[in-house]
């Protein structure tokens, strides 16, 4: 009797405490990133958001975001070890930079480009950056120079080929072309936001990040897609060289249309293309030959989709939402279960001194990327002490 | 059958109670049942609990709690030990001018006494809604840090914390009155300048869980801990964060769980220069502040050892030290209890690394304690105690954390060394 009433008490315990669940497959884990003052491979403290992140074979590579003042970092973790790996302080590269946010574009032979943003003492500029990764598994980061002077690299893509970069600048939304080959640089004003846009966009206290366009990508018949201030979606096409804008623009929330701005893009196996919304978080798909977007619509209820990434099985995973809320991980599957939101990830974190494991709830995602064979799903934090969270793509139920 | 039933264990818990008291008073002359002294509230039927809003205002030698129904209500009570009285100063939403948008659930910081004698808290959601609803209409607005003036009998809204965010513990730079804040869930640190109305966020330090407890020392920098137990220092004279390299003393086996929770309680002797640490793996620790860097901590052992039971696993929630320099403590409540159903009041004394335990009680007589570091000027200690209700009890809110059960508030006086009577 005693039994079955302590039993039953326990159950109505559980359901009290059973309100919500986070997503924490036990084959997920989280590996420690960031950590101040240790002998420990780790980033320290305020150097570590990570904002740009890829996974070459067994490594993966992250690009950080630092505090004003503060350098950044590029780093690999082992996947298969689950360990911090190799740091390069950005620091000893180019001096005087504060942000790799551009992503990676992956070139030929295993290089994957990104851009910088100096700091606020920096007048010089931002950097093209190459780096590859040798070896014994370390980063090695080549300078290609400044394309703008006096302007930070705020979104990057590359060819199909791997020829030739497409970039953005912060904060005039200069648009630019970088040759790898020749190092030959263009540039185009066409997206540089007029007089009455910028009057607009002070109407609503919005600034250069909060407009210019966060992501840029590649489409299979070669056009370079990006947003535009106001709110609208332009293909640029490199062989004319000519800027053309969808005939409708980015849907949006009536009467937000001046927060629409593309955070994120992934291109599925047959060529679709996807992209964020950071407006309102809707999660758009952009038809690059007939230049229209259909809207799939929000996963969750906050702003902005900050990143995309295809797993092997064809679900699109991301993350949506942000400060000053918290940030869910949802996928989409066309045709069949639509948006799914797994909330906030939980993983455990196992590492020298923490044995016993502890768990890791992401608050704050900034970056989303799958591995080469897409059955991993990695998710790098933007934090003072940002960490990794890495779940198998079979866990995610 | 089953009330019957019931009564019968009641009785006998009773029994046992009064039978564990006589015990422990015959065995410690000095430590009898009229070292303690449970003293209630009025006015507020609903209120069912307080959490770590306590504090003691040395201006005017008043004792300060929170009493909350866990919804949307919390009252402000302070205590007079000259006058043996209670007074209902009226509740949150009214003295702090919030809209029903900007509801509040609990005060989880505790009470601390500002340079010019003013007490400082903060707000804190303390619900399911809070994390999970934000800018839905029943969402939580977030945590707000306020002002009580006693000269003035009036509160200041210093504004909110982050928003959706509550706030789990404060504490005031003593020097400049600038308020320490860590919010929830996402575990920022915050300084708030109220000279420049400025309020600055040092970033994430935790992990899954908030630990609950920030404290500073007598020149004003102020502690915390990362996710691996390592205290953090906000070193004032160089507004940064100092990680120490090496974690809390804990048992081996603590489960993670309990290692990222940190610490639960603290203590100052000033005499001594220490402060007393009590830890979520039950490590009582003694840490001795530096103006510079961050000071040395020995580890004094853990706050019982019961037979057959992990060493990690007691909840202790509240710390004072007596004038004759021993820590007092109350174990038990959250689910885990050093005894079924049974909260024990322990002494401990740092210099011998003893513990003794004074008194045991039945959860139908006080089931929790929480409260640091409040002490008068006669040498009372205080904790802010709850005790289950008797299950025909309707006091509503009741509280998942103790297995639903609802419960009663009440305030502990507590003197080791003079009858509280």
């Amino acid at each position: 009797m005693k039994k079955l009433i302590a039993c039953i008490f326990q159950l109505c315990v559980c359901q009290v405490y059973a309100q919500y669940e986070f997503f924490s497959p036990k084959e997920a884990f989280a590996i420690e990133v960031s950590l101040d003052n240790t002998s420990l491979k780790r980033l320290p403290v305020y150097r570590n958001a990570i904002s740009s992140l890829i996974i070459s074979g067994d490594y993966i590579v992250g690009g950080t975001s630092a505090g004003e003042g503060l350098a950044p970092f590029i780093f690999t973790a082992a996947l298969s070890k689950r360990e911090m790996h190799s740091i390069v302080d950005m620091d000893n590269i180019i001096p005087g930079q504060r942000s790799i946010r551009t992503g990676f574009s992956k070139g030929a032979n295993k290089t994957f480009y990104a851009g910088t943003l100096p700091g606020n003492k920096e007048k010089a500029g931002g950097h093209i950056i190459a780096v590859t990764i040798d070896a014994a598994g370390t980063p090695v980061v080549k300078d290609l120079g400044i394309p703008v002077a006096g302007e930070g690299i705020f979104s990057l893509t590359i060819d199909t080929k791997g020829n030739t970069l497409y970039g953005i600048t912060l904060p005039t939304g200069t648009f630019f072309s970088y040759s790898i080959a020749t190092k030959k640089v263009k540039t185009y004003r066409n997206l540089v936001p007029a007089a009455k846009d910028l009057q607009l966009f002070a109407e609503y206290v919005l600034e250069p990040d909060e407009y210019i366009c966060k992501a840029l990508t590649v489409a299979g018949n070669g056009l370079v897609l990006g947003s535009a201030p106001v709110n609208r979606m332009f293909a640029f096409n490199p062989a004319t060289e000519q800027f053309e804008f969808f005939k409708k623009e980015i849907p949006d929330v009536w009467g937000r249309r001046s927060l629409g701005q593309i955070e994120s893009w992934a291109m599925s196996a047959n060529g679709k293309l996807f992209a964020g919304n950071a407006g309102d978080g809707q999660l758009l798909e952009v038809d690059a030959v007939n230049k229209t977007i259909k809207n799939i619509g929000k996963p969750i209820m906050m702003p902005q989709l900050r990143g995309l990434a295809f797993a092997y099985d064809g679900r699109l995973f991301g993350i949506a939402g942000a400060l000053p809320g918290y940030a869910h991980l949802f996928s989409y599957e066309a045709g069949r279960e639509g948006f799914k939101d797994f909330g906030n990830p939980q993983f455990k974190m196992v590492a020298p001194g923490i044995e016993q494991g502890i768990d890791w709830r992401g608050f704050q995602l900034g970056t989303i990327a799958s591995s080469e064979d897409g059955k991993y799903i990695v998710m790098g934090e933007d934090e003072s002490l940002s960490q990794l969270l890495v779940f198998p793509v079979d866990a995610a139920k | 059958m089953k009330r019957k039933n019931f009564l019968h264990v009641h009785r006998f818990l009773l029994a046992l109670l009064l039978w564990a008291i006589a015990l422990n008073a015959a065995a410690q002359a000095n430590i009898t049942e009229k070292n303690i002294r449970f003293i209630e509230y009025y006015g507020f039927p609903g209120g069912n609990s307080a959490w770590d809003d306590i504090g003691y205002n040395p201006m005017d030698n008043t004792v300060y709690v929170g009493i909350t129904d866990h919804r949307d209500k919390v009252a402000l009570y302070i205590y007079d030990p000259e006058k043996d009285a209670v007074k209902l100063k009226g509740f949150i939403s009214d003295l702090g001018r919030l809209r029903p948008f900007q509801w509040q659930a609990k005060i989880h910081s505790k009470f601390v006494a500002g340079p010019k004698g003013e007490m400082y808290f903060a707000t804190d959601g303390g619900e399911s809604r809070e994390e999970y609803l934000m800018d839905h209409p029943k969402g939580y607005a977030g945590g707000f840090l306020m002002k009580w003036n006693p000269v003035e009998n009036r509160m200041t809204n210093l504004g909110m914390g982050m928003q959706y965010e509550s706030i789990k513990d404060i504490d005031v730079d003593v020097t400049t009155g600038n308020v320490y804040a860590v919010s929830y869930p996402q575990v920022h640190f915050l300084i708030y300048d109220q000279e420049l109305n400025k309020l600055k966020d040092y970033g994430r330090l935790g992990s899954a869980h908030v630990p609950r407890m920030i404290f500073t020392d007598k020149w004003g920098n102020c502690y915390y801990v990362d996710w691996r137990q390592r205290l953090v220092k906000y070193e004032k004279s160089q507004d940064k964060l100092l990680f120490d390299s090496k974690s809390l003393p804990a048992f081996e086996g603590t489960p993670g769980e309990h290692i990222i929770t940190g610490i639960t309680a603290f203590a100052k002797d000033e005499k001594k220069g220490v402060i007393y640490l009590i830890t979520y793996g039950a490590k009582v620790l003694a840490f001795y502040p530096q103006q510079n860097g961050i000071g040395k901590v020995e580890d004094l052992g853990g706050v019982i050892d019961v037979p057959g039971k992990q060493r990690w696993n007691y909840y202790v929630p509240n710390l004072n030290v007596g004038n004759n320099g021993k820590l007092y403590y109350i174990i038990g409540g959250h689910g885990i209890y050093a005894k079924k159903d049974q909260s024990l009041f322990v002494e401990f004394d740092p210099e011998t690394r003893t513990q003794k335990v004074i008194y045991e009680f039945a959860s139908t007589v006080f089931v929790e304690a929480t409260g640091c570091d409040t002490k008068d000027k006669d040498g009372n200690l205080y904790f802010a105690g709850k005790k289950n209700a008797p299950s025909n009890a309707d006091k509503g809110g009741n509280l998942a954390e103790l297995g639903g059960l609802a419960t009663i508030p009440f305030l502990v006086k507590f003197n080791p060394d003079k009858t509280v009577y």
